[in-house]
Order: C-alpha cells, then structure tokens, then sequence
C-alpha cells in the first residue's frame, strides 16, 4: 500500500512555492509592466466613453481594468508557471514528489493573487488620476471586501488553468484567443444583463460573472443585475468557486496519474 | 591562402527562403491555431467588448445615437486588431532568434537584410490582411457599419496600405527589441495604446492636445483613418491625402527599422554581446 505523504508536507510545499514566487518577483519585478498595460489602457479608454455619465460610470471602468489585471496576474500567471516549469526542466521532479503538485499551485496562486491586487491598485491610481476624482462608491469597505473576493474566484479559474497546463500545451492559447470572450462573458465592463438572454448560463459558469455582480450591488447605488440580487450573487459565485476548486483537484489528480503513466511531460 | 568568396543568394530567393521558413523558426510561435483564432476570433470577441461598453455609456440616449456610436467602435476595432500578428507577433521575432541562438547567425549573414525583413514579414502581412478583412466583414454583418460596394477597391487599398504600415512599424519595435532584454513589454505597450491614442473608440479630437500629437505619430491613426474615409465614400482627393499619411508612415517605419537594425548590428559585431538575454 503506497504510503499518503504526510500533512506538513503539502504545507511546507505551498509556503515554499510561495517564498519562490515572492523571491522570483522581486528579482525581476518588471514582469508585471506586461500585464498592467493592457487594463491600464482599458480602463482609460472606458473611462473616456464613459466620461460625462455621472459619478458611478467611473466605477464600472476601476473595477473592469482591475479585473483584467488579476487576469494577467492571478489566471494567466498561475498557468503560465507550470509551462515555466516544463521550459526549466522542474517540471517532471515536481509532478513526482510525494507532495501534489496542486499544493505547489497553490503557494504560486497566493502570490498572485496578492500581486493582483497590487496590479489592480496601480489601475486605480492611473484611472482615478486621468478622472481627477476618486469614483462615489456607496459602501467602501464592503466593496474592498468584495474586490477581493473577485479576486479569489478568479484565482479558483487560475488554479483549473495550471491543471490544464499540466496536461495541455494549448493553455496558454485559450488563455490569449479567448481573453476577450472572457471579459465579455463575464461583464468585466457592463452588466451582464446587457448581453443577450441566451448567453446568461454561459457567462454563469464563470464565478467572477457572480461576484463582479454582487460588487457593483455593493458599490453602485440603484444597479440593476441578476435579479437575485447581493446575497444570491454572493451565494452563487460561493458554490461555483467550490465546484472550480473541486473540478481544479480532480483534474490535477487524474493528470498527474495519467502524465505519469505515460511519462511525456516535458514534450513540447 | 585566398578567402573562399561566398556566393550572394539574389534578393527574391532570400525574400522567399525568409518567406517560407520564418513561420517555422522566428515567427514559429504563429501556429496555425494561433493565427486562425488571430483572424476570426480576437475581431470578434474584441469588438463585442467594446459595443456593450458603449452600449453602457451611451444609456439614455436615442436608439440611433447608440448604434452610431456602436458603428463607430466596431469599425475602429475592426482595424485596431491588426496590431496583433503585425505589430506583437513581429516584434516578438527578435525574441525568438535570441531564444533559439539563431541571431548570432543572422547577424553574420551576407543575406541582403531588405529582402531578409520583407520576407519575414510576409505571413505577418498576410494575416494583418485576414484580420482586418474579417473584422470588416463582422463589423459590416453584426455591428451595422455601411459598407457600399463602390467604395470596397478604396476600402482594400487602405487596409493593404495599413497592414503594410503596421507591420514596417513591427519591425521598427523589433529592431528596438533587439537592444532590449525583451520585446514582450514594448510589444504589449504598443499592442494596445492605438485603442487609446489612435482614434479607435472615440475621435481622437477628445484628447489633450499633446497626446493627440502622439496620436498622429502612431501608423494605426492613420491607417484607422484611412479606413473609415473609404467606408464613408470620402472623395478621392481626401483619400489620396490619407493614403499618403499612411504610404509615408509605412516608408519611415521601414527605413527606420532598416536603419535601426544597421545600427544594432554593427553595435552587435563590435561588442559580440547582443544574443544576451
């Protein structure tokens, strides 16, 4: 009977992957100018035709760049690690310690995700500075509470991207090709109920779609989204964060079982 | 000992040889794929976003008015999207060479570097025609945009004449790049500032004037402008005034690139330090 590997292992495995994210950030910090650029750009552009809509308008651009800037570094960074790893050549004694490899994503995960929130700080500060204002929100904390809460649900699609990397190479296209479809989907910059009915349960799937909701609820005095409301917003991008994480585990299982039995992980 | 003397390859075979193989070597990150979803995926998905943002900011006004200004983003997207295999994936070439080791060779090559460049960028072109035409095409089928059959042989000019300008204007990056450790941050900054400087979404009228100028300096606005002339059957005066903006700023791109990648290469050989990442 293989022996499980013991519970402070899979612990010291994410704190050590976390300490190698921090270090590998520090030691060349500017790779989160790539990702900043393109919500930095968004945002302003929003916020030029949005200018002249009132106070809330300016809402929808902060939060929708700050969105696309967890995207580039919580989702597009916790996939594009395990394609590192594969280029480094770490990526075979990873897969074969003892820990699992979705303890190693996790520390990686946890960086990004703060380094997220840092990129979507810098959003804000360029946004608020082009508006000369800062946006009339109408519960602050709760909305910084919320933001984050974005953020882990984005991270929850980070970790189900980094199960894919193990297996596929072709992450990282969907990733790229279906960037655009994902802020459309999930109304990174307009509410949801803007697009058309048919879309609704397609852009459901998404637990950002859920909490992006619940946030302008929050934030935006009179909005009109889903018509659960908040707290069925809340409770919705709950349940499907925990089905993301569930699915990201029985993936990582199963693929590393499977790369391991055919043994072409480092294939390009 | 006489030196052995090299025999020079003619300048349509180093155009052709460049043409065929970068998209296995430099350019081999353009996977069919990649430049399928390039062409038919991004035009879309990309304009989509940008309607519903306007869609939100034009609230309240006349059914009219929102599709105006819905016509007028799509169609600025529709075009904008040829930074992505024009400007991003050339620039990005110089990356590749370094990555693989293979720019230590090119360097020392006696290949004619015009017809080495203008072969590279040949599938770039190509694509960049694909994209924009397919982005016309959606923006004429989904976003309301008028296109009249009289002015699709100016429509083509402006695009080929665009793409032509944006991919010199990729190689211009590249060639910066080449100085650089990398191309990936100066490829994103300028994969996306046209959206915002260009005339993409909003006249650049609405702008400071001092980022207009910056604005001007950019390919995409004129290439952008030229554009939305031929569709809006602009007479042909005005139009041969943009296509000039744009034939001039594809001449400049291109020279400059030439000229920069002269320099780099000269810099290069003296100082045996340019593969370095």
């Amino acid at each position: 009977m293989a022996a499980s590997a013991p519970a402070y292992t899979r612990a010291r495995s994410t704190v050590a992957s976390l300490r190698l994210a921090v270090l590998q950030f520090m030691a060349d910090p500017q790779w989160l100018i790539p990702s900043m650029i393109a919500p930095v750009i968004f945002g302003l552009v929003s916020f030029e035709l949005f200018r002249g809509y009132g106070p809330y308008f300016l809402i929808y651009a902060i939060l929708g760049a700050g969105m696309m800037s967890m995207w580039g570094q919580t989702l597009y960074g916790s996939g594009w690690a395990t394609g590192q790893d594969r280029n480094f050549g770490t990526l075979e004694p990873t897969i074969q310690s003892p820990t699992p490899y979705l303890y190693v994503v996790l520390g990686r995960v946890l960086w990004n995700v703060v380094s997220g929130l840092f990129g979507g700080l810098i959003v804000y500060a360029v946004v608020v500075g082009a508006a000369g204002q800062p946006p009339a929100l109408a519960n602050p904390l709760a909305s910084i509470a919320l933001f984050v809460f974005v953020m882990l649900t984005l991270a929850a699609i980070g970790v189900v991207f980094a199960a894919f990397y193990v297996y596929t190479r072709y992450a990282g296209f969907i990733q790229n090709i279906g960037e655009f479809a994902f802020y459309v989907g999930t109304g990174c910059m307009f509410p949801v109920v803007l697009l058309p009915f048919a879309v609704t349960p397609i852009a459901l799937v998404f637990p950002p779609t859920w909490a992006l909701d619940a946030l302008r609820y929050v934030a935006i005095p009179g909005y009109t989204g889903f018509g659960w409301g908040l707290w069925g917003d809340v409770a919705g991008a709950v349940a499907s964060t925990a089905v993301y994480l569930a699915i990201a585990g029985l993936i990582f299982r199963r693929v590393e079982r499977q790369v391991l039995a055919k043994g072409n992980l480092s294939d390009y | 000992m006489s030196a052995v003397a090299v025999p020079r390859t003619s300048f349509w075979r180093t155009f052709w040889t460049n043409a065929v193989f970068s998209p296995r070597t430099s350019l081999g990150f353009m996977r069919i794929d990649f430049i399928l979803g390039t062409i038919f995926v991004i035009p879309l998905t990309q304009m989509v976003f940008f309607a519903f943002v306007v869609k939100l900011g034009s609230a309240g006004e006349s059914a009219s008015a929102i599709a105006s200004a819905i016509a007028y983003t799509a169609l600025g997207n529709a075009v904008a999207t040829v930074t992505y295999s024009s400007v991003f994936s050339v620039a990005q070439t110089t990356d590749s060479e370094k990555f693989q080791g293979t720019m230590e060779h090119l360097l020392v090559s006696p290949a004619n570097r015009l017809a080495l460049y203008f072969g590279r960028g040949l599938v770039p072109i190509l694509t960049s025609l694909a994209t924009v035409t397919v982005g016309l095409l959606y923006a004429s089928t989904l976003f309301g945009v008028a296109i009249a059959p009289s002015s699709v042989p100016s429509l083509a000019v402006s695009v080929i004449l665009t793409a032509v300008a944006m991919v010199g204007f990729g190689l211009l990056l590249g060639g910066v790049a080449l100085y650089l450790r990398t191309s990936i941050i100066l490829g994103n900054v300028f994969l996306f500032v046209g959206l915002l400087f260009s005339g993409v979404n909003f006249p650049l009228s609405q702008l400071p004037v001092p980022l207009q100028y910056v604005g001007y300096g950019l390919p995409l606005t004129w290439g952008v402008a030229a554009i939305r002339a031929s569709v809006s059957a602009a007479p042909l005066p005005s139009l041969l005034e943009l296509w000039g903006a744009v034939g001039l700023a594809a001449g400049i791109t291109l020279t400059l690139a030439i000229v920069l990648w002269e320099v780099f290469e000269r810099r290069a050989l003296s100082t045996g330090s340019i593969a370095r990442f």
